[in-house]
């Protein structure tokens, strides 16, 4: 048996996580659906995005494929926080990982009300705060402004215990700006980076491809964009960054671990391989016995001075 | 349920019908598993392609452990899966969502627009099996373009071909007055309760609306009669939301979850749109 290796991550408020490797909001419904995963292996699922009411969704198309990517405008379809709390938790607690709710709103007043009730619920391990939906009216009001973030921010905080993560969007201006923002508003960790806004169009019909018009666009197609966002929250805030982004293998992951992210989520590529995490926990794992790393502190290319003073 | 994930192998590839192309897997487990109408998420390694591909299976042998897909070439992901052969690998996430329910004794009558046939030679085996007279309606562009009567054997063949090339002349549902005018006449048809026929389709959004309009000038309860949706899918197992149909009752079914076989009287009609052309 080699040395041990020591995975895990501490993402604050007592969030450890035996792994760095997260599955991301969206790409593994409430964890039920998934087959075959090794949950040993994942650091934690993030849910879909959840609101206080139960939601329809939006009419298709709701995905189109584009190169090395995927649209979605899925248009948060979720069975309201009352389901999750009182369903899906009991059944969490009985899993030995955690889970974090990605939680979303068109209001304060809503965010507020979702995060309060799911605050002490046993089986919920954090929240994750999805100020970034672009496929929803006012989907992104609160992500776009760093002001507008910091109020919600302080407002969840406010009324939860629960470890707050706040996923940050890539379709502003200034991404590090929202992430001090929401830093100094209270939130233990941020995620970066959801999807960035796209389009496709059906040249025979001559109209979008996806009925609200634009999507998300997630995948491989984005990694570079979301490693580059992470590179430069990492260096502008002490909270653990969580890094999202196309990421597909194990060197992926390494690059934005590398770029200073405490941990990862894999997304897109939980459509296509199951047994992705697994393969990038394992190839992590690979990386740091074959570099004599006992743990995931010495990954950063920049010290953690550099860091948070860059 | 048994979702595998494994590699098959590519064991025959032809050319069943212009335009198409069928490769026969061997992979046992899937073979076993697999009931008529279910599907599978497949794997492909085109440039830029990120997603599997969904594919019915078209028959599956379980005593020989083989399984086979028929397909058109609409896309980079169709284009690669055409171009494996014998002794190639191909990664199949499956057998995923519900198949057809096929146990009951009256006649059934299954009608297929275009590669819509994809579905129906291990449906019409599977029926036959069960002892079922079984009516199949074949609709296509033009001769070539119909798979081959003989791929349904027990079942009694008729086609139609928009160019009148074999068959009638018109679209698969030309075939469906005339049915049911003598066949099946009323008040037989549709009983849905002994004796009552099943309908299977499987075709293009606007076939399948046609049926659905044609079944109510008939009166044929919208519940004899089951479909197989296409939509456009992502992770074919519930996670990614993707592949929404409009619910008669409101909201959205998933086609991997709640389909791809479903009941027509469970879709809002009116709002299914025809987007889709893979």
């Amino acid at each position: 048996m080699a040395e041990f290796l020591d995975l895990s991550v501490d993402l604050g408020r007592g969030l450890r996580l035996r792994s760095p490797v997260l599955v991301g909001s969206g790409t593994f419904g409430y964890g039920f659906d998934a087959p075959q995963v090794d949950r040993a292996v994942l650091g934690a699922i993030v849910t879909k995005g959840t609101t206080l009411r139960p939601r329809e969704g939006n009419a298709p198309n709701r995905i189109a494929e584009t190169p090395s990517g995927m649209l979605n405008a899925i248009g948060l379809q979720n069975p309201g926080v009352e389901h999750v709390a009182r369903v899906y938790a009991p059944i969490w607690g009985s899993w030995n990982m955690p889970v974090i709710v990605n939680v979303a709103g068109d209001s304060i007043d809503e965010y507020v009300a979702v995060a309060r009730r799911l605050d002490g619920v046993a089986g919920i391990a954090g929240l994750e705060l999805n100020i970034s939906c672009p496929n929803v009216a006012n989907g992104l009001q609160f992500g776009v402004d760093p002001d507008l973030a910091a109020e919600l921010t302080s407002a969840v905080r406010a009324v939860t215990r629960l470890p707050l993560i706040v996923k940050l969007t890539p379709n502003v201006t200034d991404i590090v700006a929202v992430a001090r923002a929401v830093e100094d508003a209270g939130a233990d960790a941020v995620s970066a980076i959801n999807t960035h806004v796209g389009m496709a169009i059906d040249v025979r019909r001559r109209r979008p491809v996806l009925s609200r018009g634009s999507g998300g666009l997630s995948g491989p197609a984005i990694k570079p964009l979301g490693l580059y966002a992470v590179w430069q929250v990492a260096a502008a805030v002490r909270l653990p960054v969580i890094g999202i982004g196309g990421i597909t293998t194990a060197v992926d992951a390494l690059e934005f671990l590398l770029a200073g992210a405490a941990a990862v989520q894999l997304g897109t590529v939980n459509y296509v391989r199951p047994q992705a995490a697994r393969e990038v926990h394992e190839g992590i794992t690979g990386y740091l016995k074959d570099h004599g790393f006992g743990d995931l502190r010495a990954l950063p290319i920049r010290s953690a001075s550099v860091l948070t003073h860059a | 349920m048994t979702i595998a994930v494994a590699p098959a192998v590519v064991v025959e590839r032809s050319v069943p019908m212009a335009g198409a192309v069928e490769l026969v897997l061997f992979h046992p487990p899937s073979a076993v598993a697999v009931n008529p109408g279910q599907f599978f998420q497949v794997a492909v390694t085109a440039p830029h392609t990120v997603l599997r591909r969904p594919y019915s299976a078209a028959w599956s042998d379980p005593a020989s452990g083989r399984i086979g897909f028929i397909f058109n070439i609409v896309g980079a992901g169709s284009a690669w899966l055409s171009g494996r052969h014998e002794g190639h690998e191909v990664d199949l996430l499956g057998p995923l969502g519900r198949g057809f329910a096929l146990d009951a004794e009256g006649p059934a009558v299954c009608i297929a627009g275009g590669l819509g046939v994809a579905v129906f030679p291990g449906v019409v085996q599977a029926l036959v099996a069960r002892g079922r007279k079984v009516t199949m309606l074949l609709g296509a562009r033009t001769a070539a373009q119909l798979l081959p009567a003989e791929r349904f054997r027990g079942a009694e063949v008729r086609m139609a071909t928009d160019d009148g090339s074999a068959g009638l002349r018109g679209s698969v549902l030309t075939l469906f007055p005339q049915l049911w005018g003598q066949t099946f006449p009323p008040p037989l048809a549709g009983e849905g309760q002994g004796g009552g026929v099943d309908i299977y389709a499987c075709g293009p959004t606007p076939m399948l609306q046609a049926l659905i309009g044609a079944a109510r000038r008939h009166e044929i309860p919208l519940s004899s009669i089951q479909v197989a949706l296409e939509t456009p899918m992502g992770c074919g197992v519930g996670t990614c939301l993707g592949c929404a149909a409009p619910r008669r009752d409101g909201g959205y079914l998933l086609t991997c979850q709640d389909g791809p076989c479903v009941r027509a009287d469970r879709i809002d009609w009116d709002r299914l749109t025809d987007e889709f052309h893979g």
